[in-house]
């Protein structure tokens, strides 16, 4: 729409403009001095320049324009390219003083000069930066191409020599920290790409202290000690890489929430690693290892290293303690440390659970353990030998329990509990120990023989020892399971009394235990009669006993207790307190001088030979008896010059067998019995399975074995050829 | 759950033998099968040699199986018989029933039925008599039978020919083999 003259004017103004612009050079070539004239100032600006050129004195207002100029002409992608492409060729001088530097920290070896090169890279940088007022563009294209190239031209070593830059900073205090340095880190990038390596060396700094500082201290907990050294030495280095830029305190913390609670859990694994290393002698020092305990509570609610732990615990047990070496007494004790350490460190019992099952497995094995735990459970407590702690309240024996769903405060099984984890209540210690085995029978049987055992030492009438503990042990087992107990212990005083009214009736010198049969364990039998006097003695005694007891029979075990003797010999007097048999023989030699070893067993009755001679020998030794060719002993009338004569006096030879015949052979003689029951089913049967043979064993009265039991036994038949077995049925094998 | 921890506790208590083997279940009988159980433990702890019984199964201590090996220096050395018992109600004062389970040729034993021909089974019987007695009292009337009474006439006849009577006697025996039971 518009005019002509109009559209001349605006053309007059349009060449006016371009002529000034282009300075009346002909066609645009003064346009183009323009924007070149522009690019030089904007390039010799940004040239990398030697660090030792002095700076070029540039007028800011011109560069801004310059760069203006480029902007508005779209040359900056341009001039962008020529700047890196003239790093590039200047990088050359960057790559010497690496090198330079380098072949010196190999030289020395000194993290120091690891530092200069690396304040000597951020004097580099600080040369070349274009400087922020140009722009985001600009920088970060010279950042990214610094970069890449320091990190190209840093030989590998360099990593190495980093890492000991860092270690070397971990010592210093908070004043002499150059944060300079720290400020180059950042600025190289430095920071950034060697974050891991960073942490590493905190990590191993924390590892070092933790393992300088706890190993084998467990008598203090270390964890909150740790933590105050963390907070004091860790910290305010961490504030160096992991809290640059902030300005006030909260910002700071906030910063390092994340690391500084990843460097808290590096702290609690360490310990974890190391307590779990130590677990067993922890558990060998409990009570003094209590605090060492209690850390590891800790680090495990925050580490999940329960599996790790469980796995040690066990690895150290089956190398350290479960083996044949060990003693029964040692498991036990280790056990019940194990039990009351790990019920610290985690109340529920799953680890508890998942540790002492290879335990209690091999303990069942141990032919000694119930004896060993009922030693304990009625020892004194002065000898050191109890497992129970004093202080720990009397209670009666846990039963496993079901889960009562009506509990308010019911809390479901830990997670990692495994599928046969039974959550028991914290019962204590003999409970658990009792639970070792399927039924408590076995301990009250093994109770009755210690009983029967300690009862038969006492030798001054004192049972007050003993019912206290049988008090005790029925308060964990029950009453009735302790009544044969108790029988036991009144036919101790029943003793004493009937003895005493025997004693008013007819005067003798013989002090029976009375015992009663049925309730006690079998005693070792043997058929030893005794001679001469010794024999009117009991039977003058029996006689009293029956008027006494008219509807009870005395039944001698003569070859129990001692005899105190006097043996009035021609020249001299010899008082001896010894067994029975030994006085049996003696009493013979009143008869006639001589003897052989096989007319005097004849006369006593049933005695091995070796017992016999054992028994000779003793007199032998006393200086009684004399041994002859051909096995005869000879009594000596007046002392034997040449023999040696021992000092006459009293002497005590108590023999060291025991008594009581123990649950084993108990149990031996009771399999013999099972075996005839066996043999009868599968003459009149045929051939059964097992499953059979053990239903028809409840014939057998007392019959308490289990199918293993059972099949163990059969199997230990097999081997001797008495019975075989085809496709489960078992059969007698008939020659 | 609930499952879980009821297989994990303890097996429950076997139950006791008295009270598995009572039978019927009255006074009477818990006396007969304690009677019962005697003498099988008696019978079980001698050693008699050549004989033998045992309760047929767990559940009845009433009815025995019995195992008699022919005496030596008789016409049954060497062979093996098996024999059934079963006790009345009111045992011991009625004798048991007892046949032999093995064809047994002899001139007081039923070939077919096995019935036993024996005094002290029937008439004779006393209350002091026990299976081990009965056993033994068996075996010997293997080599000494009663030939007034027989049950078995053809046996009873030719007792006295001892070869007639191996033949007879070795076409009815069924030697015992592991076929049994």
């Amino acid at each position: 729409m518009a005019s002509d003259a109009l559209r001349n004017q605006v053309a007059t103004k349009w060449q006016e403009s371009f002529n000034r612009l282009n300075r009346g050079s002909p066609g645009i070539s003064g346009l183009m001095l323009f924007s070149e004239q522009a690019w030089t100032v904007a390039s010799a600006f940004l040239y990398p320049r030697d660090l030792g050129e002095p700076p070029k004195d540039f007028n800011n207002q011109k560069i801004r324009t310059a760069f203006d100029v480029l902007m508005q002409c779209r040359m900056l992608p341009m001039l962008l390219e020529s700047f890196v492409e003239d790093m590039r060729k200047r990088q050359h001088l960057i790559t010497r003083d690496v090198e330079e530097y380098m072949a010196q920290y190999e030289a020395t070896n000194s993290p120091s000069t690891i530092a200069s090169l690396i304040l000597r890279l951020a004097d580099w940088y600080a040369t070349w930066a274009p400087g922020g007022e140009l722009g985001h563009t600009i920088s970060a294209a010279f950042v990214t191409a610094f970069q890449t190239h320091i990190f190209s031209v840093l030989p590998p070593a360099f990593a190495g020599g980093f890492k000991r830059l860092i270690a070397s900073t971990l010592e210093l205090s908070t004043e002499a920290q150059d944060s300079r340095l720290w400020t180059a880190f950042e600025v190289l990038g430095l920071a950034d790409r060697y974050e891991a390596l960073i942490a590493s060396v905190c990590y191993e700094h924390i590892e070092e202290h933790v393992l300088a500082t706890c190993k084998g201290k467990w008598d203090e907990p270390m964890l909150p000690t740790l933590r105050e050294w963390m907070a004091d030495n860790v910290l305010p280095w961490m504030l160096l890489p992991y809290a640059r830029g902030a300005k006030t305190t909260d910002e700071a913390k906030t910063m390092l929430q994340g690391v500084g609670s990843r460097f808290d859990f590096h702290v609690c694994k360490t310990l974890c690693d190391l307590r779990t290393q130590e677990v067993f002698d922890i558990v060998i020092d409990y009570p003094d290892s209590t605090p060492a305990l209690q850390d590891l509570k800790e680090c495990l609610q925050r580490v999940d290293q329960r599996a790790q732990l469980v796995q040690a615990i066990r690895k150290a047990n089956k190398r350290r303690l479960l083996h044949p070496g060990a003693d029964t007494k040692d498991i036990l004790t280790q056990y019940v440390s194990i039990i009351r350490c790990l019920r610290i460190i985690d109340p529920p019992g799953v680890l508890l659970f998942k540790v002492a099952d290879p335990i209690r497995r091999y303990l069942r094995e141990r032919p000694d353990t119930i004896r060993s735990i009922v030693a304990s459970l009625v020892a004194d407590s002065e000898s050191g030998d109890s497992l129970v702690d004093e202080n720990e309240p009397i209670q009666p024996l846990s039963v496993a329990q079901i889960d009562d769903y009506m509990d308010p405060n019911w809390e479901p099984e830990p997670i990692d509990a495994g599928p046969e984890f039974r959550t028991n209540k914290p019962s204590d210690v003999i409970s658990t120990l009792v639970s070792i085995y399927d039924s408590k029978d076995l301990f009250i049987k093994e109770l009755q023989v210690l009983l029967a055992q300690r009862l038969l030492a006492v030798t001054d009438g004192d049972y007050e020892k003993e019912r206290r503990n049988i008090e005790i042990l029925k308060i964990r087992f029950g009453e009735a399971p302790l009544q044969v107990c108790e029988v036991m212990l009144r036919d101790m005083t029943d003793s004493r009394r009937i003895d005493q009214h025997v004693k008013t009736q007819q005067p003798s010198i013989l002090h029976p235990t009375i015992i009663s049969r049925h309730f006690w364990p079998q005693l070792q039998s043997s058929k030893i009669v005794m001679p001469g006097q010794l024999r009117s003695i009991q039977e003058s005694y029996s006689k009293e006993y029956t008027l006494f007891k008219p509807d009870k029979k005395l039944r001698w075990l003569s070859h129990l207790g001692t005899v105190n003797l006097d043996i009035q010999l021609q020249d001299r007097t010899i008082t001896a307190d010894v067994p029975p048999l030994e006085a049996a023989f003696i009493e013979l030699f009143s008869e006639k001088d001589s003897w052989s070893v096989e007319e005097l067993i004849s006369r006593v009755g049933a005695v091995e030979r070796g017992v016999a001679v054992k028994a000779l020998l003793t007199w032998v030794d006393l200086g009684v008896l004399k041994e002859e060719e051909g096995h005869t002993f000879r009594l000596l009338e007046t002392a034997d010059s040449s023999g040696g004569l021992r000092p006459s006096g009293s002497r005590t030879i108590i023999d060291e067998q025991p008594t009581v015949v123990t649950v084993q052979q108990q149990q031996a003689e009771q399999m013999r019995v099972y075996w005839k029951f066996i043999e009868g089913m599968l003459t009149n049967l045929g051939s059964l399975p097992l499953d059979r043979i053990q239903t028809m064993l409840k014939f057998a009265q007392g019959y308490d074995r289990t199918v293993d039991q059972l099949a163990g036994f059969m199997e230990a038949a097999r081997r001797e050829g008495l019975v075989t077995v085809r496709e489960g049925l078992w059969r007698l094998n008939r020659g | 759950m609930e499952q879980i921890t009821s297989s994990l506790a303890p097996p429950p208590p076997r139950p006791s033998a008295k009270a598995a083997v009572a039978g019927p279940g009255s006074d009477s009988v818990g006396s007969v099968t304690k009677r019962l159980s005697n003498e099988l433990m008696t019978l079980m702890m001698s050693s008699s040699p050549g004989i033998s019984a045992f309760p047929k199964s767990d559940a009845n201590l009433f009815e025995w199986a019995g195992t008699i090996e022919g005496p030596a220096g008789t016409y049954y050395a060497g062979m093996t018989f098996k024999i059934s018992i079963s006790f009345p109600p009111n045992y011991p004062y009625v004798a048991p029933v007892i046949k032999f389970d093995s064809p047994c040729f002899h001139p007081n034993v039923d070939i077919v039925s096995g019935s036993i021909c024996l005094d002290i089974l029937q008439d004779k019987w006393s209350a002091v008599y026990s299976v081990q007695t009965i056993l033994i009292s068996l075996q010997s009337l293997l080599g000494e039978p009663n030939n007034a009474s027989p049950l078995n006439p053809d046996a009873s006849n030719i007792w006295d020919s001892p070869e007639a009577f191996k033949v007879q006697l070795a076409r009815y025996y069924r030697p015992l083999n592991d076929e049994s039971a």
